[in-house]
């Protein structure tokens, strides 16, 4: 699975010219904190989430110190599906937490998140989430839709293919983040 | 997340990190090939090596073997494993400690209030799993008497030595020289050790013993009833114990209570049955035997059971190369199973 991520990366960067994959980090974190800003976050809430320095962010928010190539691959990876958007977002970010954080705010799509009966408890689901939007209760997998990003690892590994997560339509912004 | 297998000697554990850390351990001595673990397995990640093989042959292979690729860790096999062969451990903790995971209600207790020491247990007990430590009373506070050898008349001929059931009498035998013409030196009551049985003295053909019983005389008169108590510990060990019933059904004094781990019926098919034995070999609980003839020319039943010992585990019926044996499990006694699918899984271990 892994050499498969490294070739999608490549191609990415290979369509853009001469793109480091910190640069790539950056657009991330720039669209990240335009979505927070777009919500009405303000610059010190938005540095707090993202782990940034205030100043980094309000020049991202002002366009500057940051390349519009690093921006448009960003927005290409985020439009990728959601799991290509996540693993990517990992491979690039290298950090659980920030890949968490990143994939959350900008994740479009809604999901609505099911698990049947038949769940052993196995826990697998709940090492594979990138979001960490599951968790184990009275020997049943509970996804949490709000974390959830859509990537469905989860129902790829489950031995019991007991995890049905399905795309809903989202009635205006009612996320809470 | 990544999953990883590791063998030691006949052990088997399979680990997986991530999220949470998950490590399912296999103690071989402990396991009696029963097949729960195989049968309950969703993801059919167990198998056990043929029973038959195992109990008659010194065979060098684990009795079961994990998948490390199929097995997803979910505890099931350690649940319902009636030997504490399986365990899973998530982040360090048991889940047989976890309130959430159903496990079997088994038990093995020995009253102290009531126990005896008698031992018989420790005896009966087919897995070795009891150690009964017990201190008796010193004999000498026991019994109360008086003994008195004349030794001027005695002849030093050594017979009440010889007679004392108790070897409480020395004679200290040596050659006789030209200036000290005896045969021995001393002779020598050990009191700690005479019980004033008096067989010295009626053997004694000088008369030179004079002895006598006050307990004869006077009953338990001067005897302290404390000096005569019997003092002990027992101990079962609970990894080892298969919660057979051995312990309680031969206890005189009711002093061990087991609870079992399942219910059910142990059906033999004589007419199916062989004699090859391998029943007998592999059942944990001593269920099993082969009666011997009483008398010539009488037939002894083929397999004898006793089911007041028998867990229904079934490592009998997964033993038996003719298929003679069946083993029906009616009811699984376990802590609330909180999740249906892991109902349904303990529901297919019942009845075949």
């Amino acid at each position: 699975m892994e050499i498969l991520y490294i070739k999608v990366k490549v191609s990415v960067i290979n369509t853009h010219g001469v793109i480091m994959p910190k640069h790539i980090v950056s657009g991330l974190r720039y669209l990240a904190a335009v979505e927070l800003r777009k919500k009405g976050y303000t610059q010190r809430e938005i540095a707090e989430r993202l782990v940034m320095d205030r100043s980094t962010v309000s020049h991202y928010l002002n366009g500057r110190n940051i390349s519009w190539n690093s921006i448009e691959i960003a927005d290409v990876i985020r439009n990728l599906c959601p799991r290509d958007f996540s693993i990517l977002t990992y491979a690039l970010v290298k950090d659980k937490e920030k890949t968490r954080n990143i994939v959350k705010i900008c994740s479009i799509r809604k999901y609505e998140c099911n698990v049947k009966n038949t769940c052993i408890a196995c826990g697998i689901c709940v090492d594979v989430c990138f979001m960490s939007a599951i968790v184990l209760e009275d020997l049943k997998a509970q996804i949490d839709p709000n974390w959830c990003c859509g990537c469905i690892l989860c129902g790829e590994q489950c031995p019991t293919n007991s995890i049905e997560i399905k795309e809903v339509e989202d009635n205006g912004d009612n996320r809470t983040y | 997340m990544e999953t990883t297998e590791l063998i030691e000697g006949k052990d088997i554990s399979v680990e997986r990190t991530g999220e949470e850390e998950r490590k399912l351990e296999f103690k071989d001595a402990l396991c009696a090939s029963c097949g729960l673990c195989e049968k309950i397995c969703p993801v059919s990640a167990i198998e056990v090596t043929p029973a038959g093989a195992m109990v008659r042959t010194e065979q060098d292979v684990s009795k079961i073997d994990i998948d490390e690729n199929k097995c997803v860790l979910c505890g099931m096999c350690s649940c319902i494993c009636p030997f504490e062969a399986l365990d899973l451990k998530i982040g360090g903790e048991s889940i047989k400690d976890m309130e959430e995971y159903p496990s079997l209600l088994k038990s093995a207790k020995i009253s102290e209030d009531t126990c005896i020491y008698c031992k018989a247990c420790e005896t009966a007990c087919p897995q070795d799993a009891i150690t009964i430590a017990r201190q008796l009373p010193e004999r000498a506070k026991l019994v109360s008497g008086e003994i008195e050898i004349d030794k001027e008349t005695c002849v030093d001929c050594g017979i009440c030595e010889e007679m004392c059931p108790a070897d409480a009498i020395t004679l200290e035998h040596k050659f006789p020289s030209s200036d000290d013409p005896t045969v021995s030196s001393d002779i020598i009551v050990d009191k700690d050790k005479c019980v004033y049985c008096l067989v010295c003295k009626k053997a004694c053909p000088v008369d030179a013993i004079k002895a006598v019983c006050r307990i004869c005389s006077y009953g338990d008169y001067d005897i302290n009833p404390e000096d005569s108590e019997i003092v002990g510990s027992s101990y079962i060990d609970d990894e080892l114990c298969v919660n057979c019933g051995w312990c309680q059904e031969i206890c005189p004094v009711d002093a061990a209570e087991v609870t079992k781990p399942f219910e059910g019926t142990l059906t033999l098919n004589q007419d199916l049955c062989q004699g090859c034995e391998t029943c007998v070999m592999a059942c944990p609980c001593n269920v099993l035997s082969f009666p011997q003839s009483t008398e010539p020319g009488k037939k002894p039943e083929k397999l004898h059971k006793d089911e007041k010992y028998c867990i229904y585990c079934g490592a009998c019926q997964k033993a038996c190369p003719v298929g003679a044996i069946d083993v029906e499990r009616t009811k699984i006694n376990s802590t609330p199973v909180r999740s249906k699918s892991w109902q349904k899984a303990f529901d297919s271990v019942k009845t075949k």
